[in-house]
């Protein structure tokens, strides 16, 4: 039978856009199917992505006015003790217009990512759950929908997320081990734009306490407790590890439990934010921080016969910060890369497109962050229980220390003369990314989705 | 049909997902893991064995198929268009 297509991309969260767009831009006829009815309706996420995921990734993302709600110029660390804050660092700080991140909400944002991916003459088909592949001789040749339609194709980019279940159904990776997951709940309030300002800043905040406080599960177990602050909104959430010690814990109890003895311990909720915000959302959902950390998880194949696997659902999450996107996006252009170059060989079998894997080894960032230890490490120095110690790592983590060589700073300047080289010009590219991202914020203008 | 919960501000449910989730009930042992990780209140013990009570309020994370111990719970994904939905994600 003649292919339908030459690429399937299963899912238009945050990589699958990307690869699509890469697909088509280079001739090759390209299929997305997304299971929600709008691209990013079902991805749920308190969202800042990190700046190097812009510098670095895709030129049209930087090129464009993608839907930012705040550029974050800085990180507050708050350490609270008996609802009381006795210290802070703020040692990550970059002016105007620089950001270490810009917030989104993640429906406009893949929408966005999505629109592109059309403009570039990729076919969107929304509304549609992948629930099996296509395998012949061993090679994955396509998917099969919930409408029981065959759609076939050279090349099946897998962007499905961290549930994975189509890479599970290919018989290439297996479901992640719960110590890898991890659950977390987020909080949507409105908040006027000026208080916003007034009390967060650009700033996204961290309250970071012992375990014996129970506001949040600290970074080591979960995610400590988080403010992502938006336009006219705030974002406070907090993860809980689905392992701790070994054990499973009441993490359905334990996230409520935090979170209602931080809105009624915490001073500077109760006084500075409580009275300001008006509740909006309550979402939930995993993502498997800790895969990279755990070598059954990290061996893992990435890729197969006809089948590349991208972001969340090759466990391409950073371990310290617990981002995917940039991840998502990296992977995403390598993937398109070594589709277009098997489909161009006649070629898609698992030999041919190991080179993906060698890629995504070869990336500044990629196994760099899925191996960054620093998170996991945090369970040891909230057992010592010093609290000089939970600063210091914090700092080195969270503050300016996160750009030490050792950590982010390294692929920080790999990529940056990986970029120079390949483009002299990037510096003032990226410059002009940093003023019109900013102005676009000051102005609230951003391109128009498919869906306004 | 398009459902909402007050205790769940900010999202929608849309009906007809089908069985996306199941419980095979040979293989589970009634630990009791998909309970103290489903925020959403999905699952309940009868007889020593889970059950689905409902998934109406369920946000497809799959923390129940993660934690089940037994091999006992399937999770695959709603039908197109069905199941939760959030502009605040």
């Amino acid at each position: 039978m003649a292919e339908q297509y030459d690429v399937i991309v299963v899912g238009a969260g945050f990589g699958g856009p990307v690869a699509a767009k890469r697909c088509a831009d280079s001739g090759l006829h390209t299929i997305m199917l997304e299971r929600s009815r709008i691209p990013g309706e079902k991805v749920v996420s308190g969202l800042v992505i990190p700046i190097y995921g812009f510098l670095f990734g895709p030129e049209f993302i930087r090129e464009g006015n993608p839907p930012l709600e705040r550029p974050i110029r800085s990180v507050m660390n708050r350490f609270v003790k008996n609802g009381e804050i006795y210290d802070y660092d703020h040692s990550l700080r970059l002016p105007a217009p620089i950001a270490v991140g810009y917030s989104t909400y993640c429906k406009p944002f893949c929408t966005w990512l999505a629109d592109r991916a059309v403009d570039s003459g990729v076919e969107l088909r929304t509304a549609t759950t992948v629930v099996d592949v296509i395998k012949e001789n061993g090679s994955v040749r396509g998917v099969i929908t919930d409408k029981g339609e065959e759609l076939r194709s050279k090349i099946v980019i897998d962007a499905g997320g961290t549930q994975n279940n189509l890479s599970i159904k290919a018989g290439i990776r297996k479901k992640f081990v719960p110590e890898a997951i991890e659950l977390y709940m987020i909080w949507d309030f409105e908040m006027a734009k000026e208080d916003v300002d007034r009390v967060f800043g650009n700033s996204m905040e961290f309250f970071h306490v012992m375990p014996e406080e129970r506001i949040g599960a600290p970074l080591g177990y979960g995610s400590a407790l988080y403010f992502f602050t938006y336009r006219n909104s705030i974002h406070p959430g907090m993860g809980q590890f689905l392992v701790t010690e070994g054990k499973i814990p009441n993490v359905a109890k334990l996230l409520r439990e935090y979170f209602d003895n931080f809105t009624t311990k915490v001073r500077r909720w109760r006084e500075d934010i409580a009275p300001k915000v008006t509740l909006r959302a309550v979402t939930w959902d995993v993502c498997p921080i800790y895969a990279g950390l755990i070598r059954e998880m990290r061996e893992m194949p990435y890729f197969g016969d006809g089948m590349l696997i991208i972001g969340d659902a090759a466990g391409f999450e950073s371990a310290a910060f617990g981002d995917g996107v940039p991840s998502a996006w990296f992977s995403a252009d390598i993937a398109a890369g070594v589709a277009l170059e098997a489909i161009k060989a006649g070629d898609t079998s698992r030999s041919f497109l190991k080179r993906y894997e060698d890629r995504v080894k070869a990336d500044p960032f990629i196994m760099h962050t899925i191996t960054d230890t620093r998170r996991w490490d945090m369970r040891e120095v909230l057992k010592s229980k010093s609290e000089s110690e939970l600063k210091r790592r914090i700092r080195d983590h969270w503050g300016i220390g996160a750009f030490k060589y050792k950590y982010l700073g390294g692929p920080c300047l790999k990529a940056t003369g990986r970029s120079i080289k390949n483009d002299a010009g990037i510096v003032a590219e990226w410059l002009e990314m940093f003023r019109r991202y900013y102005r676009n914020w000051e102005e609230d203008r951003f391109d128009r989705l498919s869906t306004d | 049909m398009v459902k909402t919960f007050q205790d769940i501000p900010g999202v929608e449910w849309v009906e007809g997902t089908g069985n996306f989730i199941t419980i095979d009930e040979e293989k589970c042992t009634g630990c009791g893991n998909c309970l103290k990780v489903c925020l959403a209140g999905c699952y309940e013990i009868v007889n020593k064995k889970a059950r689905i009570r409902s998934t109406e309020k369920c946000m497809e994370c799959g923390a129940c198929w993660y934690v089940c111990e037994d091999g006992a719970i399937d999770f695959s994904w709603p039908a197109g268009g069905t199941g939760f939905r959030t502009n605040w994600g």
